[in-house]
């Protein structure tokens, strides 16, 4: 415990991280107020960035990013009725009735101070969770991972928007493309088509950057003529004495129900605000205040969301499943910076990792003092004109995909990645479940045929390992539990 | 007939993997074991999709997707865009392909100062350029521009 508090408290010893952080949250807070360029989008133009920086400011930027960026979309959900990001989109409901009574400085200081008590939350259960949760994932062995993917694809088929069967079909999808190159066992090639630069399989990071990137791009270009409604603000006011009052319950509630969220394999930050802001309400005695500008509404949800980006690095750093889009551009970050996620980080790079959890701590109380003192100026940034935006996007993008291994093809593969991601949103498909399906297809496979091994062939013998059984019943109950909750009801009536 | 067209893209798409991956490569029993050939695992992926495009088109049939709103010019031109990068970035200069883009991007959005889209275009690939070359030491691809910088 106490060489972990040494390496977070390293954190503020290194000044070029510090200048790091506080230059990667001053653009996570840009690229959260820009509408449509969310923190997963953030995380994947900066990914190629930070090839040349150490493993744990790589880290520590891509982190920052997420943690900031989840915040600042509350900012223009407030002032402009746009979330920012999806996770700011319950803030809407409240924070812009409350600035359309002239409060918009209050409604942003309510939304500072629950983010950051949010974040803050849970980086500290990361802190204690992670661990734990590594010493037991020492235990796993092949068939628990092989259920344990399972279990975190079903879980964001199930939560994630979209709808159930589209989110699968995209998961399905993305484990396909996981299958494409050299099978790792045996050095069959498939679906190569003689590409021989696809041997090793496609890479995450232009296919992410085709997906989050390339797609939002094609999706802001028929919203280029929006109008928007921008509300005055003198300065942002801290919550008083009676607001505290008022929001403390409901601040703690969302930072459980945040952090939870979390930690489930799912799209953590959007569901924890969506139902942050549902028992908000639920357990609040203004109810009927509700959609007119609610402080908690603000609290809760706000909690929730920034509640979530700790509790999703838990699943992502010790066991290589993302919780969100976002994570999984840093799983993606872990990896091509060497640090491999899993439970072995815990032991054999314990430093760093608590070093990032420090990064992140610092980045949180970073936001909190620009969201204190410069949201009136980022706010102007979110009306910056998207045909001056998103052609420099494309350039980042297009660069960004070609930067990580000096390959036209990864270009191609952004690009083409961007128009499938484009036409999946159009139908209703949301993409994350790709991007997710993609980094869990080789832990799917590889462990279910090494299952196969150690059970000789018999595969049903995966359920009678106890943990891989809880975690495919889950999976099974994450799929199933509406459907059939369904049939009762049309049964029964 | 209308619910039926993406599930049935899906299931074309489906059925073409698995008519691909049933010409690939077997492997040695030897080395395969007790596990599953590499073809398998890809087919049995689709053969999932199949099933789940099946119950897509069963929904789509009881609550209509709606339609969905053809997207302006400005879409389909990016699109095109992506498209018309290609031969530029292969047989000019990729640089020059994202400075094309960027001010025909800028126009077809909306931009009306032919004077700030030609800046844009121009600036950004440059300082990009020189912060990848400089600073993050990545070659870009041989072309007019980068064939004159590098010598």
């Amino acid at each position: 415990m106490v060489e972990a508090l040494q390496a977070m408290g390293s954190v503020v010893l290194d000044p070029y991280l510090i200048l790091l952080i506080l230059i990667t949250t001053i653009m996570g807070v840009v690229i959260g107020v820009l509408p449509g360029l969310g923190a997963t989008t953030g995380a994947a133009l900066l990914l190629p960035f930070t090839l040349t920086m150490e493993p744990v400011h790589a880290i520590a930027v891509l982190a920052t990013i997420y943690v900031s960026a989840t915040f600042a979309g509350s900012i223009t959900a407030i002032l402009i009725n746009t979330p920012g990001t999806s996770a700011a989109a319950a803030t809407t409901f409240d924070g812009y009735p409350l600035a359309q009574r002239g409060e918009a400085g209050r409604a942003l200081g309510i939304a500072v101070v629950s983010s950051t008590i949010g974040g803050l939350f849970s980086i500290i259960v990361l802190c204690i969770a992670a661990p734990m949760l590594a010493r037991v994932a020492y235990e796993f062995r092949p068939p628990e991972y092989f259920a344990l993917a399972l279990f975190g694809l079903s879980m964001l088929a199930s939560i994630s928007a979209g709808g159930t069967v589209r989110n699968l079909m995209g998961g399905v999808f993305g484990v396909w493309l996981a299958t494409i190159g050299a099978e790792p066992t045996t050095g069959i090639e498939r679906f190569m088509f003689g590409n021989y630069e696809l041997y090793e399989g496609l890479s995450f990071v232009p296919v992410f950057i085709g997906l989050f990137a390339m797609s939002e791009l094609l999706v802001q270009s028929s919203r280029v003529n929006r109008l928007v409604d921008k509300i005055a603000m003198k300065a942002v006011k801290l919550p008083s004495r009676e607001d505290y009052k008022r929001i403390w319950k409901t601040v703690l509630r969302s930072c459980g129900i945040g952090t939870f969220i979390g930690i489930l394999p799912a799209e953590g930050a959007t569901v924890a605000s969506m139902i942050g802001y549902a028992e908000a309400r639920r357990w609040s005695k203004n109810k009927e205040e509700f959609g007119k500008g609610a402080i908690e509404g603000i609290a809760g949800a706000e909690a929730a969301n920034n509640a979530a980006t700790g509790g999703a690095m838990v699943p992502t750093m010790v066991l290589g499943i993302p919780g969100s889009g976002t994570t999984a551009v840093i799983l993606v970050g872990l990896m091509v910076h060497g640090l491999r996620p899993g439970p072995y980080l815990f032991t054999e790079q314990v430093d760093k990792v608590y070093q990032i959890f420090g990064a992140m701590l610092l980045a949180n109380l970073m936001f909190m003092a620009m969201g204190l003192y410069a949201s009136k100026l980022f706010a102007r940034i979110s009306l910056v004109p998207l045909q001056m935006l998103w052609p420099i996007v494309f350039a980042l993008a297009v660069i960004g995909a070609y930067a990580l291994s000096s390959s036209l093809l990864d270009v191609w593969i952004a690009l083409i990645f961007g128009v499938i991601g484009f036409l999946a949103r159009r139908h209703g498909f949301a993409v994350a479940p790709i991007a997710v399906g993609l980094i869990l297809g080789e832990m799917v496979e590889t462990n279910f045929q090494n299952s196969l091994k150690m059970f000789e062939g018999n595969w049903w013998q995966i359920l009678t390992q106890p943990l891989a059984a809880l975690f495919l019943l889950l999976a099974f109950f994450g799929l199933f539990s509406t459907p059939i909750a369904k049939w009762f009801t049309s049964r029964r009536s | 007939m209308r619910f039926l067209i993406i599930p049935g893209v899906i299931a074309a798409f489906s059925i073409a993997v698995i008519c691909a991956a049933v010409q690939l490569d077997l492997s040695p029993p030897m080395i395969v074991g007790d596990s599953l050939q590499p073809r398998v695992f890809p087919i049995l992926l689709m053969v999932i999709n199949l099933i789940l495009a099946a119950l897509l088109a069963s929904q789509y049939r009881k609550e209509s997707p709606g339609k969905v709103q053809w997207e302006g010019p400005q879409t389909w031109g990016s699109i095109v865009l992506f498209v018309i990068f290609f031969p530029i970035t292969v047989y000019v200069d990729m640089m020059i392909g994202i400075a094309v883009v960027m001010f025909a991007m800028c126009l077809l959005w909306g931009e009306r100062r032919i004077l700030v889209a030609g800046t844009l275009a121009l600036a950004t690939p440059v300082s990009i350029f020189f912060l990848f070359d400089l600073v993050l030491r990545v070659r870009f691809p041989r072309g007019l521009f980068t064939n004159w910088y590098y010598g």
